[in-house]
Parts: C-alpha cells; sequence; structure tokens
C-alpha cells in the first residue's frame, strides 16, 4: 500500500458521484415508493390520474439530471487531507463546512463496502468520534488500498500504542464461518423476535395497501373466502393456526437470511493486540477491536445452539453509537474459540470461580411479575372466551412453572478480583461478563418490601451497559457493593 | 464468601458505616412548593370545571373527585415527607456516595476517579432559599449519573471544589 499522500485537499475517488448519486436515488426511490405503487395500479386500471405517462417521465428524468447534477456538485466539494495531528474535511455545496478532527479524539475507524460500492469496487471509510452521532465522517468512495493507507495515517503518533503498530502485520484468520454452521445459527435462534417483526409488517403492509386491494376488489374476495369458512369456529381456528404457522415459516426464512445476509464470509482476524471483523453479503464491513476499549462482553447461546456448540459474542465498546454497536458481533462460534476470545480480551479470565444463586425471594417476584401481566390479559380473555378463559389460565400456569424454573435455573453471579461475571436468560443462555475496573457506578436498590425480607439488587454500569446482580441477601449485596468499590478505587487503573 | 483469600472482606470499607449526611432542610419548602403548584393546578380545574360545565357527570360525582385528589394528595405529601428523611449524602476520600427513595431506596457510589464532569446548577426558586443541585456525570449511563439535590450553595461549592481538585489531581 505503499506511500499515499494525504497532506494535500484531495477529492475522493471519482466513482464516488456514482456512490453518492445511487445513494440519493435509492433514497428517492423509497420515500416515494407508495406513490410509484399507486401510480403502477391506477395504469393497470386503465384509469388516469390527470397525468400522462410523458410527464411523469419528463418528471423522472428531470430528478435524475437534478440528483445528477447535485452529486457532481457534492462530489467536487467534497476535499479532505491530513495534517500531522488533524483530520481535515471541506464540504458543502451552498453552505461549506470545515470540520477538523484532532487524531487523539478518532474512537474508530470501520471500513464498509455496500452493494453499490461492491459493483464498482471501492470502500467507504467511516471515522466516529466521542459525542453524538452527528460527528460521524463518511468518505463514501475510496480504493480499498487507499483506505486502510488512510487508516494508517489516522492511527499513527496517537494511537501508537494499540493499532498502529499492530497493523502492518499480517494477521492470523482465528476464525471463518462455514455456510453451514452459520445456516444452522440462523435456524437456531430465537425465532420469536422475528416473528413479532414479520407480523408487524404484515399488518403495516395491509394497512398500507388497503386502499389499493378494496380497489383491485381483492378484499372482497377474501372476506368473502372467509365468510365461506366462518361456519364453523373450528374452521375459522384452523385459518388462524394456518395463518399463524405461514407467519412462523416466513419468520423462520426471514432469520435465516438475515443471518446469512449481515454475517456472510464472518472472518475473525486476530494481531498482536487488536481483532478485526469482517463480514457483510450486500454491506461489507471490517471493524477493529481494541480491548482497552471493552466494556462488557455478552456471550448468548440457547439449548439447541449448544447442542450444535454454537455461541455468539457480543462485544460493547465505549464511545460506540448504537447502530454500530450491534455490528460487533461474532456468531457461530465454538466453545473452545470463544475461550480463546476472553483469554486475549480479558485478563486472566477462568470461569473457576465460585458460582452463586439468586436468593428465593427472586422466584416469588418472577411469579408477581407473570400474575400482574396475566392479570391485565385476563380482562379481554374473558370477554373473548367467557368462562373458557380458565383454560388459558392452566396455560399460563404450566408456562409460569416452566418459565420461573428456568429463569432461576440460569440466573447466577460469580465475582473475582478482576471479572464480575453474571448469568441469565430464559430461553437464551446469557453470560455478561465485565471487568471490575471498567466499572463507573455502583447502586444498590432495594424495594420497600425487600428491606423487610432482606433482599436486595445491586446494579453495575459500565461506560456501555448496566447489568443488575438480581435479589441476593441484602448482606451479601452489602459486601459485594463494598468489594467491588474496592476493587475499582484499588486499582487505580483507567477504565479506557 | 469470595474466593480470592487474599484480601479479607470484613476488612474492607463499609457503606454501613459512612455517616451520611441529611441534605438541606429548606430543600422540603421547595417539594412543598413544587407540590403545592402542581394540586392547585388540579384543584383550580376541579373548580371551575364545577361552575362553568354544565355536564351532568361532573356535577354529580364532584365531591367523589374532589375527595379521590384530596386523598391522592395527601398521601403524596406524606410519602413526600417520609422521602425526604432519605435523601442522603457522603464523600468519602474516593467515592461520593448519594441515596434517595422511600419505597424503591437506592444508594449510589460513584468513584472520584471516574467522574467525567461536574456541574452546580440553581433554578430561580432553589435560589430563593440559597440551595443548589450538583449533577455528577460520568461516562456510564444516565443511570450511573448522580443528582444531588437540596444542596446548600456553600457546601454544593464545596464538594465541587474538592471533587474537580481530587479529579485533576488524579490524572
Amino acid at each position: 500500500m505503499a506511500a499515499v499522500d494525504f497532506s494535500q485537499p484531495a477529492r475522493q475517488s471519482s466513482k464516488g458521484i456514482l456512490v453518492i448519486f445511487g445513494v440519493k436515488a435509492f433514497k428517492f426511490i423509497k420515500s416515494f415508493f407508495i406513490l410509484f405503487v399507486a401510480y403502477g395500479i391506477s395504469m393497470l386500471q386503465k384509469k388516469q390520474l390527470g397525468i400522462s405517462l410523458g410527464w411523469i417521465i419528463f418528471g423522472f428524468v428531470l430528478v435524475i439530471l437534478l440528483l445528477l447534477v447535485f452529486s457532481i456538485l457534492k462530489y467536487l466539494n467534497f476535499k479532505f487531507h491530513v495534517s500531522a495531528d488533524d483530520f481535515h474535511l471541506d464540504t458543502g455545496v451552498i453552505n461549506k463546512d470545515n470540520t477538523v478532527i484532532p487524531k487523539s479524539k478518532i474512537q474508530n475507524v470501520y471500513i464498509k463496502q455496500n452493494f453499490l460500492q461492491q459493483l464498482i469496487n471501492v470502500v467507504s471509510l467511516n471515522i466516529e468520534t466521542a459525542g453524538d452521532n452527528k460527528s460521524e465522517i463518511e468518505i463514501s468512495a475510496l480504493d480499498k488500498s487507499t483506505a486502510l493507507a488512510l487508516k494508517t495515517q489516522l492511527f499513527t503518533k496517537i494511537q501508537a500504542d494499540v493499532a498502529a503498530e499492530d497493523l502492518p502485520k499480517e494477521a492470523d484468520v482465528f476464525f471463518k464461518v462455514s455456510l453451514k454452521r452459520l445456516l444452522m445459527e440462523g435456524i437456531s435462534q430465537n425465532h420469536f423476535k422475528s416473528f413479532l417483526i414479520i407480523v408487524s409488517f404484515f399488518f403495516g403492509l395491509y394497512s398500507e395497501f388497503e386502499k389499493y386491494l378494496k380497489e383491485l376488489r381483492l378484499s372482497e374476495r377474501i372476506e368473502g373466502a372467509v365468510r365461506l369458512d366462518e361456519q364453523s369456529l373450528f374452521n375459522l381456528f384452523l385459518v388462524n393456526l394456518f395463518l399463524i404457522v405461514v407467519l412462523l415459516l416466513v419468520s423462520l426464512v426471514f432469520s435465516v437470511v438475515q443471518t446469512l445476509v449481515v454475517n456472510f464470509n464472518l472472518e475473525v482476524l486476530e494481531r498482536e493486540r487488536t481483532l478485526e471483523i469482517h463480514k457483510g453479503l450486500f454491506n461489507k464491513m471490517s471493524l477493529t477491536l481494541t480491548p482497552s476499549r471493552i466494556q462488557n462482553l455478552v456471550i448468548k447461546t440457547n439449548r439447541v445452539k449448544a447442542y450444535f456448540n454454537l455461541y455468539s459474542l457480543s462485544v460493547k465498546q465505549a464511545m460506540v453509537n448504537k447502530k454500530q454497536q450491534k455490528n460487533f458481533t461474532i456468531v457461530a462460534m465454538e466453545k473452545v474459540q470463544i475461550d480463546h476470545l476472553l483469554n486475549k480480551l480479558l485478563e486472566s479470565y477462568s470461569e473457576e470461580t465460585e458460582t452463586h444463586k439468586p436468593a428465593p425471594y427472586y422466584k416469588r417476584i418472577l411469579w408477581l411479575r407473570l400474575v400482574l401481566i396475566f392479570a391485565v390479559l385476563s380482562g379481554p380473555a374473558f370477554l373473548i372466551f367467557g368462562n373458557d378463559f380458565w383454560l388459558i389460565n392452566l396455560v399460563f400456569l404450566l408456562f409460569g412453572l416452566v418459565f420461573v424454573h428456568y429463569k432461576f435455573k440460569k440466573t447466577y453471579y460469580q465475582i473475582s478480583e478482576a471479572h464480575l461475571t453474571i448469568g441469565g436468560g430464559f430461553i437464551d443462555t446469557i453470560t455478561n461478563i465485565l471487568e471490575t475496573h471498567k466499572i463507573q457506578a455502583l447502586q444498590f436498590k432495594q424495594t420497600f418490601f425487600q428491606k423487610r425480607n432482606g433482599i436486595a439488587s445491586v446494579v453495575v454500569s459500565t461506560a456501555s451497559k448496566t447489568v443488575v446482580i438480581p435479589y441476593i441477601k441484602a448482606t451479601d449485596a452489602k459486601r459485594i457493593y463494598d468489594y467491588l468499590l474496592f476493587c475499582v478505587e484499588s486499582q487505580d487503573r483507567d477504565w479506557m | 464468601m469470595f474466593t480470592n483469600t487474599q484480601i479479607d472482606t470484613n476488612a474492607l470499607p463499609q457503606i454501613d458505616q459512612v455517616e451520611l449526611h441529611p441534605i438541606d432542610k429548606a430543600y422540603l419548602k421547595i417539594i412543598v412548593i413544587n407540590k403545592l403548584l402542581v394540586y392547585g393546578v388540579i384543584v383550580l380545574a376541579l373548580i371551575l370545571a364545577k361552575l362553568f360545565l354544565v355536564d351532568v357527570l361532573i356535577q354529580s360525582y364532584f365531591w367523589l373527585l374532589a375527595a379521590a385528589v384530596g386523598l391522592l394528595c395527601l398521601s403524596n405529601f406524606m410519602l413526600a415527607l417520609l422521602a425526604f428523611k432519605k435523601r442522603m449524602y457522603a464523600l468519602r476520600d474516593k467515592d461520593v456516595i448519594y441515596a434517595h427513595g422511600l419505597l424503591i431506596h437506592r444508594l449510589t457510589t460513584v468513584p472520584i476517579s471516574r467522574i467525567q464532569h461536574i456541574e452546580t446548577s440553581r433554578s430561580w426558586l432553589s435560589r430563593q432559599f440559597g440551595l443548589a443541585t450538583l449533577n455528577i456525570y460520568t461516562a456510564g449511563e444516565s443511570g450511573s449519573d448522580l443528582s444531588i439535590k437540596g444542596l446548600s450553595e456553600a457546601e454544593a461549592t464545596r464538594i465541587n471544589d474538592f471533587l474537580s481538585t481530587t479529579v485533576n489531581g488524579g490524572s
């Protein structure tokens, strides 16, 4: 990647025009999508909206031209360069903006590649600083080698201790996901979430197109079909069951496809001190993990996944915006690999520490919450099903037994001088790990009723996540509180 | 109870032994005034409704509504009074402690080395009583920030100065 000179103000690769234009056009089409569909449908029905096809095409071409001109202007006015200590950026067609970012304030540099960028073989480089999300800068078209060189330059000097000396070396590929494991990961996911997304999408779509459906007389046909089935309650039940099964299948496919697309070709490179993650099918990205910035580690699996030896690791870093935070997840790893990463990212982590459970009072709290939720649900259930709602109560009772049993079984905590580990989850098995010297604040929390029972919780906050040691004996909670404070204050180490 | 036996956990400084200071009594007046304002508006609305609305529902249930509001007001004041005693704070060499809450009692500690910045704010009302609020921000989520309300101005400045010098001296 030799020496690329960044000291003079330079534009990005001229392919940038295409990228900017592509993004703008995509946004335009997305926001006027409904209008297009409406026009298309009315065309199908040979009804005119008072605007002829010729005018529509003219308007379309005009908009495309305007977008193109704007893209070119934007490209021409987008210049950046790197000085000894700062990164400079000049943008703006009408309002000129000059942004200066001191190298020391740069938190993360990502290299990403969306579908269009993959086609024309450029990458975008994102520079993230601490502070609000608006401070993020994106250079949308650079050659890959230029981007890497720029990344190296941005990291030189200031963060020499971390990234720069690591970068030039060739890294070992530590983990590369196989398609089979990725598929298994997708299938064994907790589908409840994607089911909800699909259902809401379905209803959203339905209400969006209700008008057009009516025009096409589809709704009448559907209603007619439903009316036939409504002759018996059983048939209605079957229809609903069928609908739910279909939606479940769709959500399964959705989960699998989503997992595949996001994590396609997932690769973890191991450098001396940092880790690099590459992944994505349409949006390729590469991310760098720096151990010193890591605040929390979350390991997730579930019963099925554990059987197939599938574990995922989410890394919560400080000073990373919420949207980006999601991307720091490595899925479909084996247990051995997780252990290896834990050892790399945390100093001397061992799971041999003594395990403690919450007090049995926790079960009572869980039941109380369930009963509250159910009391609220019982009202409508009574109205719909009449006296049969007791049957649902029975189902609920079974669910409650299973829920409380597993929830309690999976909750535990471990404390050593350097680490705090908290386990939890109901369907998923979630393990939260944090280093004690990264704790920002501690809270001892006790309700009026818990006080009488001698129960309390300890809330532990780091810069990126808050975890709770739930419902333990108040005396234990106080000792943990004192002990963790001692760990934070005696170590005298920086949290970042 | 901890595996690491090198440290005698009983010998650690204990949170129970910290002597917590109550906040300035004058702050109770501010709480009362704020609550009075809220309930004043509600009562005023009720009375206006009674006088000017011909809606039968309001007219027939007025006293019930008034009683409900009165009860709510009374219990709210009682709780606020009792909870006021729970608002305590303390400073140690290495951390700041703030406790509050009656129904849900929270005792929060922020190590001084984790403080990002400190802010003293005075609202118009608290200026009349010579009070100030001390906000202590960490890098953590909003739940880990401390806001100690109802300190006397002198005390707030003193704590602010102490924390500032310690934070700056430490790094």
